[in-house]
């Protein structure tokens, strides 16, 4: 029975190979092969749903990938509660974004090569999330990596796409070094990367150090936990685009928007929290590491809330309001909250999936070219879900941050001075949430696109072609119902849900099993929605005039409006001490050290052989070996013989 | 009869090959005649394989005549694990280069499919032979023959290109024949490896002739100080010849060290061992760094071999099972993976006489199914999880962590490179739009040059995905490899010779 199961990431890589296989053979039906496939692993999944609710983790093993010495790699699916929950997710907005592309992508020319890929990317978050192997994990991690890219370089005929997709797959690279070094580590430490037995083994090895300084003769003995949780995080920040790694994401805005759906709400950006809540009974073992991550969640939640204050691209903003949010759930992982970590996952990807359709949608309405010209303020359709998803976007973090049940949550990890801290950067972030999600909703819609149009990714597809008015309304209805269940589990089921997930996670102590019940409507719930909707209000009053009175006419705040519009200069930062300095260092080195003529071969040749005879006369002959002067002077002609030559 | 000579039918096969081309004329036929010959010898090597004792360390198929009583020159073979993998892996490039060169090469294609031929059985012979002095001239006939494939059918700047490849290899080929010369003087007059390998060689004697050895081989892998030939040689070799240099000819360098250095000299490999760790990780930081400035697509894949061959001589360095384990797999893997990439730059090459980068972009609109195996295999090489380069370079780190942590941050530094100079160069190439005229109009690649590049993407997953078979092949012999070197590191107590 459980090999049925196998089926929940084979259906979509069958598709997948079918689709690679058939071509141009599908050329506009290859939705018919992707949504069946997707839909009948969603089908699977909600089956798989029934029986872990009933019975428990199922465990299907694979086979042996690997064997060589002490390493043994047995691959293997894995579905316990908290897999399960991911599998819904994961397959439940595929299955919405599969619907949706079938008839967004109508007439682009790469439609087949689309629907190959998305399966492909579903296919590996799934394989990811019932990794049972930290290996196999790492595969799938990478294996989708390849798909962004493919994605993102969909519309390939533009420069900017193909640079975006450079950028994501090599920040990525970056972050990935340390995902991979700490999938070694945890190799030398536990002698094993079985997910299960390493978190079983966990707690025996919390008093485990490794030398870090060795290299340098210095002794600075690190916790191997802690180690191993700092690295393997630093692979979670690059998924995840956490400061400083989230430069890639708004680049990823390149991709069309359905695949923005996909990275945001279903894949890619949430392997990272995923991997810190499978992980959970090894991070707390590191107070370190657990500090470590929630300040750069919460860093990134400020962060990229305010820059998408002050963005003017409808895309940008959506970007950086999902490095926000991952931001927050990030930070709660820190902080011990693991079951409000995954909640606001489950949330935030249905929203955001919502979202970026429903927008979509939007701007599909208002296209230029479809026979109406730029200066045409037509009204987009579609703007009464789009408020919705906003409201619910920006009530979602004060209801499931400062939700009664986890209050206390602020102080487990030790540090209960920084509590206040946090609060505070949360409130702020609510603030700056809720201003710049309707700010750009009302810009936008009411008043209609201005003069960026060209700052709008766009599909890259053809403007001649027609695409339906108003595509799959029904689809975004089943969203909003989704969205209003989670949110009942939130109101009434809060305990039910903590408990299904508790046997997953490491959870803090005396967060479960305390009888606390639903929402407790808290002060601090109070005032974090207070201050959403302030935001809300704010955001309508500058509604005249939105975009010109966010910088101020002060000196100082036009400076720091510039700043954050700028992304902190990041990038420029990115490409100026990193990128260019490895790219022209290759340049000096292939210019200098391989690029040298014959002439000043032979020059350098001449000035080490008169060196050496230098030395020679210096020191006494006799004293040497004269068989070891023979070797050397022959070794060093060899050498230079060579050198001349090449 | 058959059974009882195996391995010198396989040597055998294409010689007979090239016995058949003497006597036909026409284009079409030598085509055919050497694509036969090639792909009997690729079938012979399988069944090889299905004949192999996979539990079994020591030789296997192994015969003996002895040729020169009073020198001890025996015609010896024989194949463990190791020398199988590389023999399978010759043979299944030969097939490809004769593919490749169908129409592409223009002139004298009987003379260039005998030395395509003459060249598998002078590279097979290394990988087979248990005689030293046999390896010697197999290892001469390859330089000779991969010489003039260059300097005939190759590049624009191929006679400097040709010159500096024979004068290295010739270098390298001198200091062998030392090699050779002082180990059967040192080594009881004896040129037989097993004999060697079982008795040993006094180790103060062993220091010298590992160095003369490991000189040698390392200008064949080559290592980076040696490496100056490389980017000329693998840049005008015409497409089949990149092919076999970088794929199979690369790999008798790595093998040497394997065959004749490690079991040999084990002293002398533990005390050496540090310098030429630090010289892999060099190679492979300096092989990305500057394939990341190159202009020319070959050129780039030339020098991102000298970084994927630093992973192989990493490795077999670290001289723990895991580390030789993928050291192995990666020379399989890294013959597999630059030998499609260079079947790919030849495909463009075919189509505009022209390798720079600037030449082409916007090939994904032309040229959608070539762009999709370029990507494929431009994964492949940076190490992307699920290709078989995956599993050799994550095997080669994981020994390599027991040693240092930071050996294996620098070495993954090298990946992060190679995936910026691969996907750099595909985003200027693939994407985007076309650079010239000549770029917008190219024709996708056909199903004789798809049936190049098929078996190789195969492998790839198949290495990526099941390694299984392949680690099998080699576990016995490699386990048997690191015991006899890692026993002599036990024992050693010298505090000097540990740096």
């Amino acid at each position: 029975m459980e090999f049925v199961y196998i089926f929940i990431p084979l259906l979509p890589l069958l598709a997948f190979v079918v689709l690679a296989l058939g071509g141009s053979q599908f050329q506009g039906n290859s939705h018919k092969v992707g949504i069946p496939a997707i839909v009948g692993s969603f089908a699977l999944s909600v089956l798989a749903f029934v029986q872990v609710l009933r019975t428990g983790p199922i465990e299907v093993p694979l086979y042996t990938l690997l064997q060589s010495g002490t390493l043994s790699i047995d691959l293997g699916l894995y579905i316990d509660q908290l897999t399960v929950l991911l599998l819904l997710l994961v397959s439940g907005v595929s299955s919405v974004v599969h619907v949706y592309s079938s008839r967004y992508m109508i007439g682009d020319s790469k439609y087949n090569r689309f629907f190959a890929v998305i399966s492909l990317f579903t296919f590996s978050m799934l394989m990811l999330v019932m990794s049972r192997n930290l290996l196999m994990l790492y595969v799938f991690w990478e294996v989708m990596g390849l798909c962004s890219y493919l994605l993102i370089s969909h519309a390939a005929d533009r420069r900017s796409a193909g640079l975006a997709a450079t950028k994501a797959f090599l920040v990525n690279a970056v972050a990935d070094v340390g995902f991979g070094l700490g999938v070694i580590l945890t190799f030398a430490t536990f002698g094993t990367l079985d997910i299960p037995e390493i978190l079983a083994k966990a707690p025996a090895m919390t008093d485990h150090t490794v030398n870090v300084l060795g290299w340098i003769g210095l002794d600075l003995q690190l916790r191997s936990v802690t180690l191993i949780s700092l690295l393997l995080f630093m692979g979670a920040m690059g998924k995840s685009a956490q400061f400083p790694f989230h430069v890639w994401l708004p680049y990823a805005m390149e991709a069309p928007t359905p695949v923005s759906a996909l990275i945001h709400a279903a894949t890619m950006v949430n392997a990272g929290p995923f991997l810190l809540v499978r992980l959970s009974p090894l991070l707390v073992l590191s107070p370190v590491a657990m500090t470590f991550i929630a300040v750069i969640g919460a860093t990134t939640a400020l962060f990229a809330g305010i820059v998408s204050l002050t963005q003017s691209d409808i895309k940008k903003i959506l970007a950086y309001s999902t490095i926000s949010q991952i931001g927050f759930m990030i930070m709660a992982c820190g902080l011990g909250a693991f079951v409000v970590a995954i909640f606001h996952l489950l949330a935030h990807g249905c929203y955001k999936a919502f979202f970026f359709l429903s927008t979509g949608n939007a701007l599909a309405s208002v296209e230029p070219g479809h026979g109406h010209g730029q200066d045409d303020h037509r009204k987009p359709q579609g703007m009464g879900t789009l408020y919705g998803g906003a409201l619910l976007l920006a009530c979602l973090p004060p209801f499931i941050l400062f939700s009664g049940p986890y209050e206390h949550l602020w102080g487990v990890t030790g540090f209960a001075s920084a509590t206040i801290g946090f609060r505070i950067i949360g409130l702020i972030t609510v603030f700056v949430t809720s201003v710049y999600l309707f700010k750009s909703i009302t810009s936008l819609f009411v008043h209609g696109p201005k003069t960026y149009w060209p700052a709008i990714g766009q599909s890259g597809s053809d403007h001649s072609i027609i695409r339906p008015q108003f595509m799959n309304g029904s689809i975004l209805m089943g969203l909003l119902v989704t969205t209003l269940i989670l949110g009942m589990v939130l109101t009434l089921f809060w305990n039910w849900f903590a408990g299904f997930l508790a046997p997953a996670l490491a959870l803090a102590d005396g967060v479960v099993g305390e009888g606390t019940v639903g929402v407790d409507f808290s002060i601090w719930l109070l005032v974090a929605l207070g201050v959403a909707v302030g935001g809300w209000a704010f955001a309508f009053s500058m509604h005249a005039n939105p975009w010109q009175q966010v910088g101020g006419s002060a000196n100082w705040k036009a400076r720091l409006y510039v700043l954050f519009w700028n992304k902190l200069y990041i990038d420029e930062i990115y490409d100026a001490y990193i990128v260019n300095p490895t790219v022209g260092l290759a340049q000096w080195l292939s210019h200098h050290a391989e690029g040298l003529g014959m002439k000043e071969r032979m020059e350098t040749v001449g000035r080490c052989a008169t060196m050496l005879t230098d030395v020679l006369a210096l020191a006494k002959p006799r004293l040497i070996g004269q068989n070891i002067l023979v070797l050397i002077f022959g070794f060093v002609c060899t050498m230079g013989l060579l050198y001349v030559l090449s | 009869m058959f059974l009882d000579h195996l391995l010198s039918w396989v040597l055998l096969l294409p010689l007979l090959g090239i016995g058949v081309l003497f006597c036909v004329r026409d284009r079409e036929m030598v085509n055919r005649v050497a694509l036969s010959s090639t792909l009997l010898t690729f079938g012979l090597s399988l069944i090889v394989w299905a004949g192999f004792d996979l539990s079994r360390a020591d030789m296997q198929f192994v015969e003996r005549f002895e040729l020169m009583p009073t020198l001890k020159v025996h015609y010896a073979l024989g194949v463990d694990g190791i020398s199988l993998l590389m023999v399978v892996l010759t043979a299944l490039l030969s097939p490809i280069a004769v593919l490749c060169s169908w129409t592409a090469v223009a002139s004298k294609i009987r003379t260039f499919m005998i030395l395509i031929l003459l060249l598998e059985t002078a590279t097979l012979g290394v990988f087979l032979t248990l005689d030293l002095v046999f390896f010697y001239l197999f290892w001469e006939l390859t330089m000779v023959c991969a010489y003039f494939l260059m300097v005939v059918w190759g590049g624009a700047g191929r006679s400097p290109a040709g010159l500096k490849f024979v004068l290295y290899s010739f270098a390298g080929g001198l200091i062998l024949l030392l090699g050779i010369l002082g180990l059967y003087v040192e080594g009881g007059n004896t040129f037989d490896l097993v004999t060697l390998s079982e008795q040993g060689i006094d180790p103060s004697a062993g220091y010298w002739l590992f160095l003369l050895f490991f000189l040698a081989f390392a200008i064949k892998v080559p290592m980076v100080p040696f490496h100056a030939w490389l980017p000329g040689a693998y840049a005008e070799s015409p497409t089949a010849g990149s092919v076999i240099l970088a794929g199979a000819l690369s790999k008798m360098g790595a093998y040497g060290l394997l065959r004749v250095c490690l079991p040999l000299f084990p002293e002398a490999s533990a005390y050496f061992a540090p310098v030429i760790v630090w010289l892999s990780i060099a190679a492979i930081m300096y092989g990305g760094l500057m394939a990341l400035a190159q202009t020319d697509i070959k050129k780039l894949v030339a020098y991102s071999s000298i970084s994927h061959m630093g992973f192989v001589t990493l490795g077999i360095f670290v001289l723990n099972s895991q580390a030789v384990q993928g050291a192995v797999l990666q020379m399989f893997n890294h013959g597999i993976v630059t030998g499609a990439l260079f079947l790919a730059v030849g495909q463009l090459y075919d189509r505009t006489q022209s390798r720079s980068i600037g030449d082409f972009g916007g090939l994904h609109k032309t040229m959608p199914r070539f762009v999709a195996m370029f990507l494929l295999f431009s994964a492949a090489s940076f190490g992307l999880p699920g290709t078989s380069s995956f599993i050799g370079e994550f095997l080669v780190l994981v020994g390599t962590s027991s040693e240092s942590f930071l050996k294996v941050l620098l070495a993954m530094s090298g990946i992060v490179l190679a995936a910026a100079y691969m996907l750099w160069m595909l985003q200027r190439v693939a994407l985007g739009q076309p650079n010239t005229k000549a770029a917008s109009l190219l024709q996708d690649i056909g199903p004789r040059e798809m049936a190049t590049l098929i078996p190789l993407a195969i492998v790839v997953f198949w290495v990526g995905l099941y390694p299984g078979p392949l680690m099998e092949m080699m576990d016995a012999s490699v386990t048997h490899l690191v015991n006899q070197v890692g026993g002599v590191q036990l024992t050693q107590s010298s505090p000097g010779l540990t740096p």
